[in-house]
């Protein structure tokens, strides 16, 4: 295996240099094409706003590529200078590039663990450099694979549950109080930031009906046009309330706009026991907490929400060792594979050259001492003979396999190829 | 035959236990193989459960009976749940109430060796065919009873959560407030009118086999009118008063509570015997 993964993170370069390095699709395929053609190297280019990594693959015979020679290549291709970049590239060389490789595909090196979005970048990149023919043997094998321990690691571990930020965190809470939100409808109360994050999720589980209300009747009707809802005055507020099964409330009031005495007076008799959830974004709140009985309305605030993400990012980092024991079992598996792989035609080669130079050295001996030997005889010296052969080839053998577990065969298997006379 | 002559409640409790334990080790430590063993457990209890019914035959109308009959009704609820709502913790709940009533089902057993088998073509062709229209009608009664009580138990568990504003994703994962709510509704709504007939039946056979005051007031017929008293208040607390769904969960309990009674208590046909 002569594979290297050379590039940056949000961990070894700053966001500006990240940019710089940025590949859009032409770069992309301008540089797996330069790497095909000037290194001979099967390749593929991940880039996301988080990373920039080339994975490339030589033939064992070949010196590896290293970070100087890819800091030259990068800064060719994106016109900067190359002592801008060798020092924020790292490098990982064989196992460590395939365990660097199945880590990223699994979210575990990335800022948030377990994000789902890496994995279809991982796909998209090898999908896009095959396109190019830009990939070989070694690379259309570790993606692959890469890939599936995404998904074993997604699935059988916890590293990928439940949302990890304020404003996804309010989905798990609807997830567990709606099985659907067809037929349910997301009030909006105010204009801040933080309501509208929380509404584009919120809008993936397609509501019913989402209203907009605001102090400001053309921003209230800003807000509904934006997210494709309807404009509610802000005098009919308490009828939206009635109406609502979700509320996000980001208003900049100083005092709390729906206090207990009002939610009990106008609206909570009219709901007639239907579940409201209503999530105060707000700060000062917009909901007087009192509000929350937990069962037919529950209110969270922003620190109830952070507290979740919080929680579920903790939750997440607790099932890292497992994910990582997942990781260390593939990289094993596939080195073990690959290696075989690799080795297979080599010790073949290997035992087909010294049958050949066996039977060239018992057929005469066997010939000149004809008629003085039995078959017993006969039986015997060539049993010797392939004895010897087996202790001759046992150490070399067995020393290939323990460099492919190792995970550095190549050299060995080089050099068993020319001590023995064997053809590539 | 020798080889389902030798399934006993063991056989079938430990399946269901082996279960049980493989779907809790799937908590801990998440994974498809701790899932499909515990299927795999599972699917052998039911097996070892039907064997059973088919071989014994077990009256209805007695308590080991009537135990074992509802217990093999909730393993196939908790064996459909388990494959189609994968990621919920399904078996979890339903299992430990398969595992009492197989266990209460043999401790009646060993206490009152009653092995009354159910004639089915005896009943079905005799006189005895509205008597089997009775037993059928309590049971898919107390079947809607023990989904709804299930369904009460995950309800107050995830309502609990959201009161005190615990992380969604935490702890066991169990479907929507909505969705148990709905599960709920429609059990009571299925069984209220079965127990209702069922009910409505066995007092007319009643008298036909009874002086009043034999039986009448057995604990059996008491706890089952005291079932549909509290039925008639959860269908007005739903309906007439829009009680918060919390309270009807509190309720459902009860009537779960009530229909074990009326299941263990003996019942008047086996103990007192037609005139």
């Amino acid at each position: 295996m002569n594979l290297r993964a050379i590039g940056c993170n949000v961990e070894s370069a700053a966001v500006e240099l990240r940019e710089k390095l940025a590949f859009d699709a032409a770069k992309t395929q301008k540089a797996l094409a330069e790497l095909n053609a000037r290194f001979a190297a099967e390749a593929v280019v991940l880039g996301t706003c988080n990373r920039v990594e080339l994975y490339v693959s030589r033939a064992e015979t070949v010196a590896p590529l290293h970070v100087p020679l890819m800091a030259e290549f990068l800064a060719e291709l994106h016109g900067l200078s190359d002592s801008a970049i060798a020092p924020h590239l790292y490098e990982h060389a064989d196992a460590a590039a395939a365990r660097h490789l199945f880590r990223v595909a699994a979210g575990l090196d990335s800022v948030v663990i377990g994000e789902s979005q890496i994995s279809a970048q991982v796909k998209e990149a090898f999908e896009t450099a095959q396109q190019q023919t830009a990939t070989g043997p070694l690379l259309n094998a570790l993606f692959p694979a890469a890939l599936r321990v995404s998904k074993r690691v997604r699935s059988e571990t916890g590293v990928a549950q439940g949302h990890v930020s304020v404003a996804s965190a309010a989905v798990d809470f609807v997830r567990q109080v709606f099985s659907t939100l067809t037929d349910k409808t997301v009030l909006v109360i105010g204009a801040g930031e933080m309501g509208r994050l929380t509404l584009n999720h919120l809008v993936e589980l397609t509501p019913a009906a989402v209203l907009v209300t605001n102090r400001s009747p053309e921003k209230a009707a800003d807000g509904a046009r934006e997210c494709g809802g309807r404009a509610v005055l802000w005098d009919q507020l308490d009828d939206a309330l009635v109406q609502a099964d979700i509320v996000l409330s980001t208003t900049g009031a100083p005092e709390p706009i729906v206090s207990r005495k009002r939610f009990d007076a106008n609206v909570r008799r009219r709901r007639a026991g239907r579940t409201l959830l209503v999530f105060d974004m707000a700060v000062p709140r917009d909901f007087d907490p009192a509000i929350h009985d937990g069962d037919a309305v529950s209110v969270f605030n922003v620190d109830d929400l952070a507290r979740v993400a919080d929680a579920r990012m903790a939750e997440r980092r607790r099932h890292l060792p497992a994910a990582e024991g997942i990781v260390e079992s593939e990289v094993a598996k596939f080195v073990t594979e690959w290696n075989k792989r690799a080795n297979g035609p080599v010790i073949g080669q290997l035992t087909a050259e010294v049958d050949r130079v066996r039977d060239a050295v018992i057929a005469p001996l066997l010939e000149k001492l004809n008629g003085r030997l039995t078959d017993a005889d006969k039986a015997y010296i060539e049993g010797a003979f392939r004895l010897f052969q087996s202790r001759l080839l046992h150490g070399p053998i067995a020393a290939l396999h323990e460099a492919s577990r190792e995970g550095h065969s190549g050299g060995l298997r080089e050099a068993l190829m020319k001590l023995f006379g064997l053809k590539g | 035959m020798s080889l389902i002559q030798g399934i006993h409640h063991y056989c079938i409790g430990l399946s269901y236990l082996c279960a049980l334990l493989l779907e809790l080790a799937r908590l801990f430590w998440p994974g498809k193989g701790w899932r499909v063993a515990g299927l795999v457990f599972g699917a052998a209890g039911l097996f070892a459960h039907t064997a059973y019914l088919l071989f014994n035959q077990p009256s209805p109308a007695v308590p080991y009976g009537s135990l074992l009959i509802l217990a093999w009704v909730l393993a196939l609820f908790y064996l459909y749940g388990t494959v189609h709502h994968a990621k919920q913790a399904w078996a979890v709940f339903v299992l430990p109430v398969v595992l009492g009533l197989v266990v209460a089902s043999r401790l009646l057993l060993t206490a009152t060796p009653d092995t009354t088998a159910f004639d089915a073509a005896g009943w079905l062709a005799g006189d005895r065919f509205w008597g089997a229209v009775h037993g059928v009608l309590i049971l898919l009664a107390s079947v809607g009873v023990s989904v709804s009580f299930l369904a009460s138990v995950m309800y107050l568990i995830q309502a609990r959560r959201l009161r005190k504003k615990l992380a969604p994703a935490s702890g066991v994962p169990m479907l929507s407030l909505e969705r148990l709510e709905t599960m709920n509704r429609r059990a009571l709504n299925v069984a209220f009118p079965m127990l209702t007939a069922g009910l409505f039946l066995g007092s007319i056979l009643l008298p036909e086999a009874y002086a009043f005051g034999d039986n009448w007031l057995s604990l059996k017929v008491l706890s089952t009118l005291g079932l549909w008293v509290v039925f008639l208040v959860l269908l007005y607390l739903r309906y007439g008063a829009h009680v918060p769904a919390r309270r009807l969960a509190v309720f459902s309990i009860v009537a779960f509570a009530l229909l074990l009674v009326a299941l263990v208590a003996a019942h008047p046909y086996a103990v007192g015997g037609a005139k």
